[in-house]
């Protein structure tokens, strides 16, 4: 556990140097080692995928009807039964076509059902989203990675 | 000598003959008792609903079109909603006590709007909730060929008191009797025999249920000797239990056009809209003496004899001491209210049919999408569809008053899809769209003419080094050698050539020459491949001409592919069908939303500035630049040779729809794409007035204003000049010398920004002093 809260931590710590880092700033050799560190801890966090389970069902819908629906469909995930849980989600899309909570969920949830390729375009589909918080930025583009 | 048979003999060979013709009678029956009570009788049609409505807090809504959906459903206009199936309406509010469906409680609820947003979802306790859902309108069946229709129910779904009703009006002495009563026999002989007619029954209810195995209602004594032995029969084989709950499911109440409506379950909905629980007892009094005459005494056709037949009904249970004398009047005094029927088992929407089958039948059997009681819920918009069909037909009404009677005959189909996950909302595949028969949105394969530019132009900046929305296109002669002295030669549409075009005004123009010219640049590798990831499948012959779209192909494949465009590079495949639940209402099959990335989505925005171009400047212009950012609109026309197909497909808000004319016998008609079907696509978006679109980002795209005709960068104080979106790193550095003038702006745009943020520091500095 404590190697997981580290691999966060730094990732975390990479991500907030990463943002506030000048774009114009001409490449460096350490900018480089980042986005190794960077990819390996990525290749480290999906290596854990119940890790990212949990913290993908921490964040939470825009909408508390949205919300509603997500326990709902968390629920379901949890025991396993992907059909309603896959049918809440698209629910809740229906509702609310830009919520990166349930881009999240198909994501891991494709993952879990061994459908990489939808599991890594719902991800991406979710990055094109407006106001998505940086964790939540982070996380999604585990998938598309992946 | 003569051989005498002695008569014993005789008497002996009639016995067997007819014991085995007994027999064989009694085993007929039996087969047929047993056929009927095991199988047929529990055999219930697919049912096909539509999307069910929901309201969230937050949403948006349209307001118009939740009201033609409570229209739809039935639900009655009153100014005080007390019963479920009735809603009150005032500007920006509405109570709506709904019927409930699955999760969703029947009861009264409150939901205020703001600017189309649903501001709060209050319960008639005044609690606030966050959503509520309307249950999904029934827009069909998979009917046998009897067409019966019925609503199975089991025990805990029948109330104590229909059972007490009905043996108190069709069969007192239920449980003492064998199958046959005698007393209820010789009561009603000698009543008829009084009347010289048959006025009275002696059936019991197990007669009865005898008697609609049988498809004759004669009442000859063979007859009646058949239903006997009948009824004796179903008394042997099965419990009373077992006989009341399949008369229960059984009987006939009445038509619904060629349906015909079995059991009490599907009676409480027909007629009163509701689960056969939540029926009072007045209603139940009115089923059950709908029994005797389900046409006679028909509530909606005949409401004078149907009040008269509840109040002997109702007698009949004071009579009995099931109701007590103030009930009894108090319900006699109520009015006979029915809703209006709202299942369409003869539907009215045979092209979305057409659709729903062909993607059942890869999944299941005839007989059982006739006898399984499946519920397909699918993806169907009554208002989206209502829309299309109104507006197909207003649509060539007025082309018809525009261009004569030539164009009687003409011909069309529209699809509209949810760009996000391609759910198919409406479908028409004719312009008589309530007719069944060729379904052209499936079926009719036509040359696409220009709407095949966007997936050329799409494999051209996919090259985004090579390729930008201002790289020079050339639109001068081409000749391209077919055969050894054949040449192809596009023409365009204004019969002229425009020189050097910036490629983004070569596609919102539709410029055949220039587009020609880029596909053969391309190659028919790099264009195939944009169109095996648009989803097209169908294999495309190998000639120049395929650039501006000489090749065929169904309205629904065509859909498909712009789909991908319209959702940024996802595809999805369409689907009609959302979820296919069994009798039990566990789900039996699941259609999922799936994508695939199949573009990047910087490409795929520049191709959708172009086709939004089309509506600003284009072949589609004639819509405000208000109108154009709220729905974020983008389309492309297509016409083909000799004007025989008109096309137009377009996204707005979170649709896309694609529109198509033409005639059967593919002759030319007067039509453009632009003065025909963009006339049904203004018409139906403007109708169901979408929600403005869902808002996406890019961080890798950066705007510039270039020149319209030449694709330098310029200002946005010069003329011609246009607001253009670029892959970073790709747009033009130079500003040419002649608009060095008003394209300086840009830099006194940037250094007026630069002033103000000078301001801010200064402000923020004096404050912190």
């Amino acid at each position: 556990m404590k190697q997981i809260n580290l691999i966060f931590l730094s990732l975390v710590v990479i991500f907030i140097t990463s943002c506030s880092s000048v774009s114009k700033q001409p490449e460096t050799s350490s900018s480089i080692i980042e986005l190794d560190v960077f990819s390996s801890s990525v290749d480290q966090l999906l290596t854990n995928k119940n890790f990212l389970k949990s913290e993908i069902l921490k964040i939470n819908a825009s909408k508390p009807s949205i919300q509603r629906i997500l326990n709902e469909s968390d629920s379901y995930w949890i025991e396993g039964n992907f059909l309603k849980a896959n049918s809440g989600l698209e629910r809740a899309l229906r509702i609310s076509k830009n919520e990166s909570s349930v881009f999240l969920r198909l994501a891991h949830i494709r993952l879990e059902q061994g459908l990489e390729i939808e599991s890594s375009s719902f991800a991406a589909r979710g990055l094109l989203i407006s106001n998505v918080s940086s964790w939540e930025r982070l996380l999604l583009n585990v998938y598309v990675i992946n | 000598m003569k051989n005498k048979i002695p008569i014993k003999s005789i008497l002996l060979i009639f016995i067997i003959v007819l014991t085995v013709f007994t027999l064989a009678v009694v085993i007929v029956i039996d087969q047929r008792v047993t056929s009927k009570l095991d199988g047929v009788l529990w055999t219930v049609p697919a049912k096909i609903y539509s999307r069910s409505l929901e309201i969230a807090e937050g949403g948006k809504v349209n307001i118009n079109n939740l009201l033609k959906e409570l229209d739809l459903l039935s639900y009655e206009k009153t100014t005080n909603p007390i019963n479920p199936g009735q809603f009150y309406y005032k500007k920006d509010n509405i109570k709506i006590f709904l019927k409930g469906y699955k999760k969703q409680d029947s009861g009264l609820y409150e939901v205020n709007f703001k600017d189309n947003k649903v501001k709060s979802l209050k319960r008639q306790d005044g609690i606030s909730i966050d959503l509520i859902t309307l249950e999904p309108m029934a827009i069909g069946g998979m009917y046998p060929s009897h067409m019966e229709d019925r609503l199975l129910l089991d025990w805990p779904e029948v109330p104590e008191s229909l059972v007490k009703i009905l043996l108190a009006v069709e069969d007192q002495g239920f449980f003492d009797h064998y199958g046959i009563s005698l007393k209820s026999i010789s009561r009603a002989f000698f009543t008829n025999i009084k009347a010289a007619n048959i006025e009275q029954g002696g059936s019991t209810i197990t007669q009865q249920l005898a008697k609609s195995f049988f498809f004759s209602s004669e009442q000859t004594l063979k007859r009646k000797l058949v239903e006997a032995i009948a009824a004796l029969l179903i008394e042997l084989r099965y419990s009373k239990q077992e006989i009341l709950l399949a008369y229960i499911n059984d009987v006939y109440l009445g038509q619904s056009g060629k349906r015909s409506i079995h059991g009490f379950g599907l009676g409480a909905k027909h007629f009163f809209g509701s689960s056969l629980k939540n029926l009072e007892v007045d209603q139940l009094a009115l089923l059950v003496g709908m029994l005797k005459g389900p046409s006679l005494y028909n509530p909606r056709r005949n409401p004078m004899n149907a009040l008269n037949r509840r109040n002997t009904v109702l007698g009949v249970l004071r009579r009995d001491g099931l109701i007590k004398e103030k009930v009894y009047m108090d319900l006699k005094m109520k009015p006979v209210k029915t809703i209006k029927p709202s299942f369409r088992s003869e539907t009215k929407y045979p092209a979305f049919h057409d659709l729903v089958r062909k993607e059942l039948r890869n999944n299941f059997e005839e007989e059982e999408l006739r006898s399984e009681g499946l519920s397909v819920y699918t993806n169907i918009d009554p208002i989206f569809q209502a829309s299309l069909e109104e507006n197909i037909i207003l649509t060539k009404e007025k082309l018809i008053k525009k261009y004569g009677k030539k164009l009687e005959e003409l011909e069309g189909a529209a699809i509209v899809v949810d760009i996000q996950n391609g759910e198919i909302k409406a479908v028409v595949g004719s312009t008589n769209p309530s007719q069944f028969g060729f379904n052209r949105s499936l079926n009719a394969f036509r040359p696409i003419g220009s709407l095949v530019k966007p997936f050329v132009y799409l494999s051209a900046l996919e090259k985004y080094q090579q390729y930008n929305l201002t790289t020079i296109l050339d639109d001068s002669v081409l000749s391209v050698p077919i055969t050894n002295n054949s040449f192809w030669k596009p023409n365009n549409f204004d019969k002229k050539y425009h020189g050097n075009v910036p490629l983004h005004k070569a596609l919102w123009q539709s410029y055949n020459v220039a587009s020609a010219r880029l596909g053969i640049g391309l190659g028919f590798d790099a264009v195939g491949k944009t169109f095996k990831s648009l989803g097209i499948e169908k294999a495309v012959s190998r000639y120049p001409s395929l650039y501006i779209g000489s090749f065929e192909m169904s309205p629904f494949d065509v859909v498909q592919a712009y789909q991908t465009i319209a959702s940024d590079g996802f595809y999805s495949p369409l689907r009609s069908i959302r979820d296919i639940t069994n009798i039990n209402g566990e789900s039996a099959l699941s259609y999922p939303y799936k994508i695939e990335q199949r573009f990047r989505p910087e490409p795929i925005h520049l191709i959708k500035f172009a086709m939004q171009q089309t509506f600003v400047k284009g072949t589609a212009r004639g819509y405000s630049q208000k109108i154009i950012d709220k729905w974020n609109v983008g389309g492309k026309t297509g016409t083909s040779d000799d004007q025989r197909d008109s096309w137009f497909v377009g996204y707005a808000g979170d649709y896309l729809v694609l529109v198509w004319f033409g005639f059967d016998d593919n002759r030319p008609t007067p039509l453009t794409g632009r003065s025909g079907a963009l006339e049904l696509w203004k018409n139906f978006i403007e109708d169901i007035n979408p929600n403005p679109a869902t808002k996406t980002t890019l961080p890798r795209i950066q705007y510039v204003w270039t020149d319209i005709n030449d694709g330098k960068l310029s200002g946005p104080k010069c003329k011609n000049s246009i607001f253009t979106p670029f892959i970073i790193g790709t747009e033009p550095k130079n500003i040419p010398e002649v608009r060095r003038r008003c394209g300086s702006s840009l830099e006194d745009e940037s250094s007026s920004v630069v002033k103000k943020l000078k301001q801010v520091f200064e402000k923020i500095k004096s404050e912190a002093n």
